[in-house]
């Protein structure tokens, strides 16, 4: 805890820290976009969570899905509320934080059915990006849950986090990342 | 078994945050023995991850406080947990409060008055901005309430402060560098800022003052203990409720201790330290410890605060700099500057951006998504400016922390928040925001926006007061019939100004360690 004289550059390699997922079976920590491309089996969201999370992610900020947003999330709620990298936190989202994107979940798809009688994650593209636009002025027809509004403000950061807000996601805008220390891998 | 476990010490201080941590850097080297007790991590420089995401950690999770008001206080963004409180966050943004903040009541008839004036708390401002490193430039702040030049140099205006000034400068309005505690040279062994915005995260190289490398490397070298992960439940009494004798807290393992004190400081920031007081509740203060005159809890305040943004052609340099910004603008902090309204506003401008989190590039716009978001983040991570404007809240002490129904791992209820902004506030963020508008469009922004209402800082709960019936604690932070149970932090003030309150926060604790050092023989 000595005053650092610590430089930008290789101040401390952190290392490999990851996320830990299901693998085929296999407890693995990896980034979360290579949990993706392992098609790793969600801790904490059921499949159908995890599919609707990605479809509405992947609506909100293009580039999504294939960052690795269905993992990332489900990596967060695994671990202890104090830990979570979530920016729900910041809106007053209380732990446990899955309970918060569950019932979510549940009201989109409430509302998914009630305009268009099929779940959010069987939306085309047009009318997902239509019921998404929607959560920010408030409940759509059909929606229960947590408030709307801060749902799509929780789901579109993580979704921006993902997908901006890493070393990839800087160097994709041209913006330098000029760390003190590096994150560990990608997150 | 740490060695103070089980044996009484001079003083336990709860809370390893700024007021804490001066507290035990002050007492410790009067050769006080001192135990700090943290209920977060220990944490390191080493862990400050230049991450948006990674920087959630550091933010307030549990106990979780819910907020049951009208308007959120922003409890977990504001607050802290682990060695460095909140200060390890905090963006170092270091103006002094004015003469002005601390006589309301008398001068205007409303709000409160502190039990001190500027003149008493001036020589420690001065003496933290020496221990600590500020810089900025007094001259140009033509604002700036008298006191000691400032150690360094001023934090430089980039592309985006000198755009945004333009605006002002044509607007008829001032600007200065920003009052800032990072530093700008090597001081003290520490480095100068490499300006890359990643304040919000905590600084590891040493050149923003966060505790880890001011206060509490102080603290450990005059002999402090620290302990982390030391959950406090309650302050424990004497058997005639005249005198606090040391706290209890659950360390790891679930596992209850007792750590006797001649003195307890309470150092552990606007939520929880009230909710341990109310938690103390014993037959003698049914209320809750320091609660006779039933306002603990009371006053809570949050600074009311917008963000304005305007997008430029040209690049703005937007990711260099501190995340607090470049200058600033106090033309409007009399108390009476804005018609229709009693309270003071201070400008910050050309924060350091980052594309993600709460104050990033895409929260900026939080309406656009689908395909043209990518367009927007990339026109606007060369050209977004931005600048946030901070208001006076007026105390209300209907704005408060109480105790809710539910309750946390050990039994206890957890705090509740209730919280709305007066209309005074209200009309002062309308005037900024007009303000704020006129002044983008005269820099030049091809458009310009607003944020919604967001609390920025966290203060009052436990304030000081020349009247017992009136307040909490006395000018030192002593409960006024609890004297050597002692609240620091921003908890204290009856007022919250329109400035950052770290700067006070660190004056007044060396104020009231001071005075404990040189009371001590009452204590001993």
């Amino acid at each position: 805890m000595s005053a650092a004289t610590l430089g930008r550059r290789g101040l401390i390699k952190a290392g490999a820290l990851t996320i830990a997922c299901m693998v085929a079976g296999r407890l693995v920590r990896v980034s979360p976009a290579e949990a993706h491309a392992m098609a790793a089996v969600p801790q904490v969201l059921s499949p159908m969570e995890a599919e609707t999370l990605g479809h509405l992610c992947e609506t909100m900020v293009p580039g999504a899905r294939a960052a690795g947003i269905a993992e990332y999330v489900d990596s967060q709620l695994a671990a202890d509320p104090s830990e979570s990298l979530l920016i729900a936190r910041y809106f007053g989202v209380l732990p446990p934080f899955r309970d918060f994107y569950a019932a979510g979940f549940a009201g989109l798809d409430a509302a998914a059915k009630a305009a268009h009688e099929k779940p959010f994650a069987a939306l085309a593209a047009d009318p997902a990006l239509t019921l998404a636009a929607s959560l920010l002025a408030g409940a759509p027809s059909g929606w229960t849950g947590p408030p709307a509004r801060l749902f799509y403000l929780a789901l579109r950061g993580d979704a921006v986090d993902v997908v901006y807000g890493t070393q990839a996601g800087f160097e994709m805008l041209g913006v330098p990342y000029m760390e003190h220390i590096l994150p560990p891998r990608r997150w | 078994m740490s060695k103070h476990a089980n044996h009484e010490v001079d003083v336990v201080i709860v809370g390893a945050g700024a007021a804490g941590s001066v507290h035990a850097a002050v007492l410790a080297a009067a050769g006080r023995s001192v135990v700090v007790l943290e209920g977060g991590p220990p944490r390191k420089l080493g862990d400050l991850y230049s991450s948006q995401l990674w920087a959630r950690r550091l933010k307030w999770t549990a106990p979780a406080a819910s907020d049951v008001g009208a308007d959120g206080a922003g409890v977990s963004f504001n607050g802290g947990h682990g060695y460095g409180g909140a200060a390890i966050h905090h963006y170092a943004v270091w103006p002094r409060l004015h003469p002005a903040d601390f006589r309301m009541a008398s001068e205007h008839g409303r709000g409160l008055d502190w039990p001190i004036g500027y003149e008493t708390l001036r020589p420690f401002y001065d003496r933290v901005q020496a221990d600590v490193g500020v810089a900025g430039d007094a001259a140009q702040e033509k604002w700036r309430p008298p006191g000691a030049a400032y150690p360094l140099p001023p934090v430089p205006a980039f592309a985006q402060g000198q755009a945004i000034a333009r605006g002002f400068e044509a607007r008829g309005l001032n600007t200065a560098p920003l009052p800032m505690a990072i530093l700008t040279q090597e001081y003290q062994g520490r480095p100068a800022c490499l300006m890359d915005g990643w304040c919000d995260a905590g600084c590891p190289t040493g050149a923003l003052a966060n505790p880890l490398v001011t206060y509490i490397p102080r603290a450990l070298q005059a002999g402090a203990e620290f302990r982390a992960d030391a959950h406090v439940t309650r302050v424990l009494m004497d058997g005639a409720g005249a005198r606090a004798i040391g706290v209890e807290y659950v360390g790891a393992g679930g596992v209850r201790h007792i750590q006797r004190a001649r003195a307890v400081v309470i150092a552990a920031f606007a939520i929880e330290t009230p909710r341990i007081l109310f938690n103390s509740a014993t037959d003698k203060h049914a209320g809750g410890l320091g609660n006779a005159s039933g306002l603990l809890g009371a006053y809570l305040m949050a600074h009311p605060s917008i963000s304005v943004f305007g997008m430029f052609d040209q690049d703005m340099q937007n990711y260099l700099g501190p995340t607090g910004g470049q200058l600033l603008n106090q033309d409007h902090f009399a108390k009476d500057a804005t018609p229709g309204a009693l309270g003071s506003r201070q400008w910050m401008i050309a924060q350091a951006l980052k594309p993600n989190d709460l104050l990033g590039i895409a929260m900026s716009r939080p309406d656009i998504i689908g395909p043209a978001l990518d367009q927007f983040m990339r026109k606007a991570a060369r050209g977004l400016g931005n600048m946030v404007a901070l208001c006076e809240p007026l105390p209300d002490a209907a704005n408060r922390v109480s105790l809710g129904a539910a309750r946390d791992a050990h039994g206890l209820p957890l705090a509740q928040i209730t919280h709305r902004y007066g209309n005074d506030a209200k009309t002062l963020i309308a005037a900024a925001a007009d303000e704020g508008a006129a002044i983008m469009k005269a820099a030049g922004a091809s458009e310009n926006w607003r944020s919604p209402i967001a609390g920025q800082h966290l203060m009052g709960g436990c304030i000081m007061g020349a009247d017992p019936a009136r307040s909490v604690t006395d000018s030192l932070g002593r409960l006024h019939d609890v004297p050597n149970l002692i609240v620091a932090g921003p908890s204290l003030f009856p007022t919250a100004s329109a400035v950052n309150p770290t700067f006070t926060v660190h004056a007044l604790a060396l104020r009231s360690a001071e005075s404990l050092v040189r009371d001590w023989a009452q204590f001993g």
